[in-house]
C-alpha cells in the first residue's frame, strides 16, 4: 500500500488560471468579432477534451474487463481526466446557441427547400440534437461518477467486491459508450455536411479519442513521475503505454486509410464531396500532416524496443500526438463551417483556455484522493511489473 | 551433467548459483519462458530488425510490382482513373508485405536454429517436453567439479540429476 497525496503546486494552479483568462479573453473578443468563427473554436476545443476525457475512460474499463495487473497504479489518472465530463456537458449545452451559426441542417430556409435535410430532419433537429447531449452526457456522467465512487470505497475497505463491481459497470460502460460516443460524433462533426456520410466516421472518431486519450494519460503519468510522484513507474510500464499508442495509431490509420481509399475508389459525387471540398491549398497539405502525425510517426518512432521505453523518445512523440488531434479536427471543422484555413490568436487562445481549464479539473481530482489506489487487488502486480 | 526442476523458483536459484560459479549453462527447457533466464542466458536476437527489412523490401517491391504490371508494362483504363491508382495498391500491399515477413521470419529463424522439417529431435529429459524445468550444464569434467555441481543442484530442489560424460544428443 502505497500513502502517496498529490498536492497541487501553487505555481501549476495560477498557470492554469492563467490560461482560463487566455481562453476567456480569446472568445470575448472573437464572439465581438468574428461569432462563426468562434463557435467552430468552440466546438473544436469541446469536442477535443471530451474525447480525451471519454477515451480515459473507456481506457479505465478496458483494463478491468482484460483484468489488466499493470496499470493498477496509474488508475486514477484517467478516472480524473473522466472527471472533465460534467463540465464538458454544460459546454455543449451551451453549444444550443451556436447551433445555428455551425450547423446548415438547423437553418429552416435550408430545410424548407432541401429534401435530403427534409428526410434526416426527424433525426437531425434541434430539439431532440439537444436531448441526445443531455442523455448521452447523462450516461457518460453517471457511469464514471459511479466507477469513481467504487474505486474510492475500495481504497477504505478494501476486498475483491469492489474490483468485480468495477469490471461489471466496465462492461456495461463499453457497450454505451460505442453506441453513444459513435451518434456523438456523427451528430457534432458529420452533421456538419449534412449532405455527406461516411459508414467508418464514427469508428475513426472513437478510435481517435481512445489514442490520443491513451497519450494524453501516458504524458500526465510522466510529468508526475518526473515531480517526484508515482516513482513505481519502471520502463515496463512505459513499454505498455507505448504499446496502446502503437497499437491505436495504426488502427487509426487504418481507419483513415479505409475512408479515403473507398470513397476516392467508388468515386460517387455524394461521398466525395467531403474530400474535393478538402483538395485544394492548406486543407489539402493538413491531410497529409495529419496522417503523418498520427500514424506515420508514432508507428515508425515507438516501433524500437528501445524508444518504447524510453520517456525521452516518447514525449516528442505525445505532444506531436495532441498536436495531430487539433489537426484531425481543424480539418473536419472549418472546411464545413467556415470554408477557408483561418488560424491566429483566436485559434490558439482559445485551445489554451480549454487546456487550462481540462489541466485545472485533472490536477483537482488527483488531489482528491491517493494517487495510487490503496487496495486494488491487482496493485503489488502492477508495482512489480516487469518484462 | 541434466538437472530436473518442479518449479520455476528453484530452478532460478540454481540457475544462479550454478551461473555465479561460472559453469557454462549449455540450455534450458522450460514449459513457457521465464524472463530471469531469458536474461541470464544472455541471448540477444536480431530478428526484429531482420523483420523489420523485409518488410521494407517487401513493401517496395510489391508498390514497384504493381506500379510496374498497371503503369509500365500495360496500362489500362479502368473507368478514368489513373494508371498509378496509388491508394488502392496499398491494400495489396499491406497484405503482400506481412506474408513476406512472415515467411522470410520463418526461413531465417529455421536457417539460424538449424530447425528443418524431418530433423530427428534433440529430447534431453523426457520431462523436458512436459511439466519439468530442465537446465544441461557443461562440466570440465573433473570429479570436484562434478560434485559441486550436484550438490548445488539437490540444494536447491532438484528432483533428479543425471550425469553423462558426453555431450548428449
Amino acid at each position: 500500500m502505497i500513502e502517496e497525496k498529490f498536492v497541487i503546486p501553487k505555481k501549476l494552479k495560477l498557470a492554469t488560471y492563467v490560461l482560463i483568462a487566455i481562453g476567456l479573453v480569446s472568445f470575448g473578443w472573437g464572439f465581438v468579432t468574428d461569432p462563426q468563427r468562434s463557435w467552430a473554436n468552440y466546438l473544436l476545443n469541446n469536442y477535443l477534451f471530451v474525447s480525451l476525457a471519454v477515451g480515459a475512460a473507456f481506457f479505465i474499463s478496458i483494463q478491468y474487463i482484460a483484468q489488466a495487473g499493470w496499470s493498477a497504479a496509474f488508475k486514477r489518472i484517467p478516472e480524473a481526466m473522466a472527471a472533465y465530463l460534467p463540465f464538458a456537458a454544460v459546454f455543449f449545452l451551451l453549444l444550443l446557441f451556436g447551433v445555428h451559426s455551425l450547423y446548415e441542417w438547423s437553418h429552416a430556409e435550408e430545410l424548407a427547400h432541401d429534401h435530403l435535410i427534409q428526410h434526416k430532419s426527424p433525426y437531425l433537429n434541434v430539439p431532440f440534437w439537444g436531448i441526445r447531449i443531455l442523455l448521452f452526457f447523462g450516461l457518460w456522467i453517471l457511469l464514471t461518477k459511479w466507477m469513481r465512487k467504487i474505486s474510492l470505497k475500495e481504497d477504505r475497505e478494501g476486498g475483491m467486491r469492489y474490483f468485480y463491481q468495477s469490471e461489471h459497470l466496465s462492461k456495461v460502460f463499453i457497450f454505451i459508450v460505442a453506441v453513444s460516443f459513435s451518434a456523438f460524433s456523427v451528430d457534432m462533426l458529420m452533421s456538419l455536411q449534412v449532405h455527406w456520410f461516411s459508414t467508418i466516421f464514427a469508428a475513426k472518431m472513437f478510435i481517435s479519442a481512445f489514442l490520443h486519450g491513451a497519450a494524453v494519460i501516458t504524458l500526465i503519468v510522466i510529468i508526475l513521475h518526473k515531480y517526484g510522484y508515482l516513482q513505481v513507474l519502471n520502463r515496463s510500464h512505459l513499454h505498455d503505454f507505448t504499446r496502446y499508442m502503437f497499437m491505436l495509431s495504426i488502427v487509426w490509420g487504418y481507419f483513415t486509410f479505409s475512408q479515403f481509399m473507398l470513397i476516392w475508389y467508388g468515386n460517387i459525387p455524394e461521398e466525395t464531396s467531403y474530400y474535393v471540398h478538402r483538395w485544394h491549398g492548406p486543407f489539402q497539405i493538413l491531410f497529409y500532416v495529419s496522417i503523418i502525425l498520427n500514424w506515420f510517426i508514432p508507428f515508425l518512432f515507438l516501433m524500437p524496443r528501445s524508444n518504447s521505453r524510453s520517456k525521452l523518445a516518447m514525449v516528442p512523440v505525445i505532444i506531436l500526438l495532441i498536436i495531430g488531434q487539433y489537426v484531425e479536427l481543424y480539418y473536419e471543422i472549418w472546411p464545413a463551417t467556415l470554408h477557408e484555413a483561418k488560424f491566429g490568436l483566436l485559434e490558439i487562445g482559445s485551445w489554451l483556455g480549454f487546456a487550462g481549464l481540462f489541466s485545472l479539473i485533472v490536477i483537482t481530482y488527483l488531489a482528491k484522493a491517493n494517487l495510487v489506489p490503496k487496495n486494488h487487488p491487482y496493485l503489488e502486480e502492477s508495482i512489480h511489473h516487469h518484462f | 551433467m541434466i538437472g530436473v526442476f518442479d518449479n520455476e523458483f528453484d530452478l532460478v536459484k540454481a540457475f544462479e548459483k550454478v551461473k555465479a560459479r561460472g559453469v557454462k549453462i549449455d540450455e534450458v527447457y522450460t514449459p513457457y519462458p521465464i524472463h530471469e533466464i531469458l536474461e541470464g542466458m544472455g541471448k540477444k536476437t536480431r530478428i526484429s530488425h531482420a523483420a523489420f527489412f523485409y518488410g521494407l523490401f517487401g513493401a517496395l517491391l510489391v508498390l514497384g510490382g504493381m506500379y510496374y504490371a498497371a503503369v509500365v508494362s500495360w496500362p489500362l483504363n479502368f473507368g478514368g482513373k489513373p494508371f498509378n491508382t496509388f491508394p488502392s495498391f496499398i491494400v495489396v500491399t499491406i497484405v503482400a508485405t506481412i506474408l513476406i515477413v512472415t515467411l522470410a521470419t520463418l526461413f531465417t529463424f529455421s536457417a539460424r536454429a538449424k530447425v528443418f522439417p524431418g530433423k530427428q529431435a534433440r529430447i534431453v529429459h523426457p520431462a523436458a517436453t512436459n511439466d519439468k524445468f530442465v537446465m544441461v550444464l557443461l562440466t570440465d569434467g573433473s570429479a570436484e567439479e562434478a560434485a559441486a555441481l550436484e550438490r548445488i543442484l539437490q540444494e536447491n530442489g532438484a528432483s533428479e540429476i543425471i550425469k553423462q560424460n558426453e555431450p548428449h544428443g
